[in-house]
């Protein structure tokens, strides 16, 4: 077999392993043992400024969250307000699947953009900016000082809103870049960059004025997500550049980022913050969070193209993502076990808080989002699944079942602590999660089970392609059905969080922590 | 880990390596090889029927990249020969697709080279196949008491059209149509075409 | 890990609203280590088995390119690919179908006149040694060139006719350019003029000069209110592509069975429903002659990945341990059609004829008489219907060309 220049591009691969080799070895030989010392002592000034006392943060120690609570809850609301709308964009687009006639008369409502708004509108307006409102939150919080330029992000909510919501108008008016993530016209990308460095500059400043010196592991996530995605961002949108399959790459290459170095280190390290936080025990292994942390930026940067397998670009690119992502499985094992340890040991806790029924429900479903994702990408399961609704049902998964539901438990969290009173109708929140997860688990299944009969279907040419499409259609239905609980579930959570900041301040002077 | 930058220029040094190999290198890669010689590129009308294409977001339900028959059985029916890079080089934005609700596109041109099938198709899909889930463009349409001389008509089964008058099409739908008719990758390939053969086995006996 | 669950399992209270996280220091689980270990040797693997499948393909698209360019070398070898299929391996034909070349008039004519029979087919009665045959020969004009004509036609005549003459590669040039755009011979009568002293040929049976009936040439290339035309799909020529049918040359028979199979539902395809439905008997059987007498050369080349030689041998023998029956053991030599219920293979679209070969496989198509075809189709593995859909393409239309309607399909397809 000749050595080709596509092998020798290929074996960068090992690049990627002896980095991993590396930071193992450094990890056992005790590299890391000056960090080690103070990653116990990330606790330092708390506490010694007393207890707020003005009654409007019961919770708030430190004074640090005062500060941070004006851009958390505007990002919050703006998050709520675009999951809502966008998961009815949602719904509408999967009862399009199985009534194709209904809601018919105009363009901006066809099925193809209905889709591009649901994924942009919860891709965008509610999963990122519910993301950098966890950022703003925990941040500050675990460097130990007060969020610095607070008036910046105020002015990087409207502008990011204004940009999600023009970008929705462009998408009704058949005004897109035209590729899958990317359809936000790059005349309003501007806009989001621009709202970007608004929310970029007063987390840096925040963290260059830490007040530790050990920064606890969700800080490297969130702070390596704020130089990624822009990057990601940036090069992906540039104008005129990309054509043909190399465009495929870069989309590709574009999309599975923004989910593997974006949403998960927001999700993953929104989870790393909140499950022990809420136990109040450590996280199991800081050798286990270095592994999980590197080898995530390790592998998961180059899985894109997984996207593609069986597709018109060369050999060795598929190839190269197709390792990379069975190569996850090395983070995801190392993120479960410090997660699900901790959760583990501490059943109790689950009963006691209900954001972290959330949060640790959203942490196991990313290592079996991440678990499906690594067989999903073998050439002998894709040659299955690609082009099916199974993927969508993996897609969701990952941005629904871990990213979502983490968010949901981390603003359950911060609501109660932000306001200075606690939820009136715990028992609301109790309906909401059991709605999003059962809605979700048919949703899952029902696109999972229909994903392979029509995958199935289409590998054998004795079959019609006819029944492909004929046999999903109870599936589709059952999607529905899931789809349109979940999106239930978010208008009871924008229930609940609109009403925790509308009670008046008197009632909530009884209240108690009920974490 | 206590250092800001480090941590910082670490992480986006990974990204830039990452870059270089899944967007760069393969850019380069695929730079370098021969466009087919049939390929030609899109006429106005066609682009501005792909331009339709793209704004109604048709690639959500439409792959346009028939697999090998070493993976899938795409060739038999009828979608065409596994495609190539170069097959794509007038394309922008590239419309590669992820899903196949619906049939595979790149040789619709071939495969369904009838423009009154395409317009009564995309006025009604369910005119023609009782089990379609596509979506019906009505507003790619007009109905007219009589049709011009300039008009073209749809062919619509009874039941179908409006109950007295024609259904023309607007420039739109011709546009859109000229687009699917263009979509032809049945030339021949250069020997240094580049796809994934990740696929491609010896065959056994032969 | 036990060691900290028992320190910490004892606590099972509510923090105070000031803790922090923060990570202890249990170490890295062996397993980890281990399963990260394994995938990496696993993932190095991976890449060289498929650098090894790159290099498959690549071999397979060198091969095609150099098969597209190099045909087997020499008089006996292109004798074996181009002739034999139905003229027989030995040159005597099949008897009442296909004329004997051993010892014929027109082999011992000499390799000039074999050459121009080759270059522009036979269409016409034609007699040899006492027999008349209803001659159908495809031209070879567009499948070889000048030097694989010339090598042929040397052959043929020394090997059958005994002629000592060779025939040069510019000799072919030349007739090439004198017979170009003459259509195919018109039967013994025509060659006549060209082969001094042959016993004497039938007449060339009166043919209807006069075009289809209006209505049916409207339905076919204009359409009615409610269908769509013939030719928007199935090209202006009946040519076809990809998984639209072939129709040019198909016998007028099994298109008026298809048609009426598909108005009655019998043979299932949504498209072809949707316009038998709308058509009369008239229509039908006008529809059904203009395709039959349409002559056209093939359009369909290989496009499955199919193995041709494998094709070829299901299609000229069989393969009796699937139980399969050659397929021109009823299509007919080269698989030209035979009657209303063998429809002529040779020039199909390959992925037609796979499309089907997999819906009777499949039970999605059901009209094949005494369910033949169903039974076969089932015992064809899915490489060996791509594999015979791809040698049936490779082999020239039957009947042979009309050159003018060559020219209008090369002419581009606009005007029809």
């Amino acid at each position: 077999m000749p050595i080709t220049m596509g092998l020798l591009l290929g074996l960068s691969f090992v690049v990627s392993l002896l980095a991993l080799s590396f930071l193992i070895w450094a990890i056992a030989t005790r590299q890391f043992a000056l960090d080690r010392a103070h990653a116990a002592t990330v606790f330092g000034k708390g506490g010694a400024d007393g207890p707020d006392t003005d009654g409007t943060h019961l919770f708030d120690t430190t004074g640090i969250d005062r500060v941070s609570a004006r851009p958390v809850r505007l990002l919050i609301l703006g998050a709520i307000f675009w999951l809502v709308l966008g998961s009815t964009f949602g719904v509408i687009a999967s009862l399009k699947l199985h009534w194709p006639d209904w809601l018919n008369q105009a363009a901006p409502l066809t099925f193809g953009r209905m889709r591009a708004l649901h994924l942009n509108l919860v891709a965008y307006g509610w999963l990122s900016q519910i993301g950098i409102a966890c950022m703003f939150w925990i941040l500050p919080r675990i460097f130990r000082t007060p969020l610095r330029a607070p008036q910046l992000p105020v002015i990087g909510f409207w502008i990011w809103n204004i940009g999600v919501a023009l970008g929705a108008l462009a998408f009704s008016q058949g005004w897109t870049d035209g590729e899958e993530w990317l359809e936000f016209p790059w005349q309003l990308d501007t806009l989001l960059v621009l709202a970007g460095v608004f929310f970029v500059v007063p987390l840096v400043k925040t963290a260059r004025a830490r007040e530790v010196d050990h920064i606890y592991v969700t800080g490297w996530y969130f702070l390596a997500a704020m130089v990624w995605f822009p990057c990601l961002f940036f090069i992906a949108n540039l104008p005129g550049i990309h054509y043909g399959v190399e465009e495929a790459t870069v989309n590709w290459w574009f999309a599975h980022n923004v989910l593997g170095l974006w949403l998960t280190p927001l999700g993953v390290g929104t989870a790393y913050y909140f499950i022990p936080k809420i136990i109040g025990k450590p996280i199991y292994s800081y050798s286990l969070s270095l592994i999980g942390f590197w080898g995530l930026a390790l592998f998961y940067s180059q899985v894109g193209i997984h996207h593609l397998i069986g597709g018109p670009l060369p050999t060795w690119v598929v190839t190269l993502s197709v390792v990379h992502s069975v190569m996850m499985f090395i983070p995801v094992i190392a993120v479960a076990i410090n997660q699900h340890v901790t959760v583990a040991r501490n059943l109790w806790a689950l009963k006691e808080s209900l954001p972290l029924r959330f949060i640790s429900f959203g942490a196991v479903m990313y290592t079996l989002a991440s678990f499906q994702g690594s067989i999903e990408a073998l050439r002998s399961v894709n040659t299955i699944t690609h082009f099916t609704h199974y993927t969508v049902g993996h897609a969701h998964l990952g941005a629904y079942a871990f990213v979502s539901i983490v968010m949901f438990g981390a603003a359950y969290h911060i609501m109660p602590r932000m306001v200075g009173r606690d939820f009136a109708h715990p028992g609301l929140i109790r309906l909401h999660f059991w709605l999003v997860v059962l809605g979700f688990a048919i949703y899952f299944f029902a696109l999972t089970i229909g994903g392979l009969l029509q995958g199935l279907a289409m590998l054998d040419a004795t079959r019609s392609f006819a029944e492909s499409v004929i046999l999903t259609k109870p599936w589709l239905e059952a999607r529905s059905v899931g789809g349109t609980m979940m999106t239930l579930g978010h208008i009871l959570f924008a229930i609940n969080v609109i009403g925790i900041l509308r009670k008046p301040r008197a009632i909530a002077q009884s209240a108690v922590a009920a974490e | 880990m206590n250092r800001y930058l480090p941590l910082v220029l670490i992480a986006f040094g990974i990204l830039a390596f990452a870059t270089l190999m899944l967007v760069i290198a393969p850019g380069i890669q695929m730079a370098q090889r021969t466009v087919p010689e049939g390929l030609r590129p899109y006429s106005e009308q066609e682009s501005r029927g792909r331009k339709q294409y793209v704004s109604l977001g048709c690639v959500y339900c439409h792959s346009q990249q028939p697999r090998s028959p070493d993976q899938a059985p795409d060739v038999e029916r009828g979608w065409g020969r596994p495609s190539v890079a170069g097959d794509y080089v007038f394309d922008r934005p590239h419309q590669l697709g992820t899903m196949r609700t619906g049939p595979d596109l790149l040789n619709v041109g071939v495969r369904l080279p009838s423009e009154s099938w395409h317009l009564t198709h995309l006025y009604q899909p369910r005119a023609i196949f009782g089990w379609s889930i596509m979506p019906a463009y009505p507003y790619l349409f007009e109905e007219k008491a009589e049709a011009g001389p300039e008009d073209t008509v749809v062919v619509l089964p009874e039941g179908f059209g409006p109950e007295s008058g024609v259904v023309v099409a607007r420039p739109e739908a011709l546009d859109l149509t000229a687009y699917l008719l263009a979509l032809d990758r049945t030339y021949p390939i250069p020997e240094d075409a580049l796809r994934d053969d990740g696929y491609a086995r010896k065959e056994s006996g032969s | 890990m036990t060691r900290t669950s028992k320190q910490t399992a004892s606590r099972n209270v509510k923090p105070g609203e000031d803790f922090e996280p923060w990570e202890s220091h249990n170490r890295v689980p062996l397993l980890v280590i281990w399963i990260a270990l394994a995938l990496g040797v696993w993932g190095t693997a991976l890449l060289f088995q498929d650098q090894s499948s790159y290099s498959v393909a690549q071999g397979e698209r060198a091969a095609d390119e150099v098969a597209a360019h190099d045909a087997p070398e020499g008089g006996a070898a292109l004798f074996l690919a181009n002739c034999s299929t139905c003229h027989q391996p030995n040159g005597v034909g099949v008897r009442l179908a296909v004329p004997p070349l051993q010892d014929s008039e027109f082999a011992k004519a000499g390799p000039e006149v074999v050459a121009q029979i080759m270059l522009r087919g036979i269409d016409g009665p034609i007699r040899v040694k006492g027999f008349t045959f209803d001659g159908h020969m495809p031209s070879f004009a567009a499948a070889l060139d000048d030097d694989e004509v010339a090598q042929l036609a040397s052959y043929v005549a020394g090997r059958f006719g005994g002629a000592d003459a060779t025939l040069g590669r510019d000799q072919v040039g030349e007739l090439r350019d004198a017979h170009a755009g003459s259509g195919s011979w018109q039967g013994g009568a025509e060659l006549a003029g060209l082969v001094p002293g042959l016993p004497t040929q039938p007449a060339m049976p009166a043919m209807a000069q006069a075009g289809p009936d209006p209505a049916i040439s409207d339905l076919i290339f204009a359409g009615k209110g409610d269908v769509w035309s013939c030719a928007s799909c199935h090209g202006g020529l009946g040519q076809g592509a990809e998984s639209t049918p072939r129709l040019a040359g198909l016998s007028q028979g099994y298109i008026v069975k298809q048609l009426r199979d598909f108005r009655a539902g019998e043979r299932q395809n949504e498209q072809m429903s949707f316009v038998a439905k709308e058509l009369s008997d008239f229509e039908i059987e006008g529809v059904a002659t203009y395709y039959a007498g349409l002559r056209v050369d093939s359009t369909a080349r290989p496009a499955l990945g199919g193995d041709l030689a494998r094709g070829e041998r299901i299609a000229l023998q069989g393969d009796w341990s699937l139980g399969v029956p050659a397929c021109f053991s009823c299509h007919g030599p080269s698989g030209f059609g035979v009657g209303a219920d063998f429809p002529a293979l040779a020039a199909q679209q390959p992925a037609y004829l796979a499309s089907q070969l997999a819906a009777w496989a499949g039970g999605h198509r059901n009209n094949s008489p005494l369910g033949l075809m169903d039974r076969i189709s089932r015992a064809l593995p899915e490489s060996d219907r791509r594999a015979v859909a791809d040698y049936l393409a490779s082999l020239p239309a039957v009947p042979a060309v009309e050159q003018k309607a060559m020219a209008r399909i090369e002419g581009g397809g606009d005007e029809l």
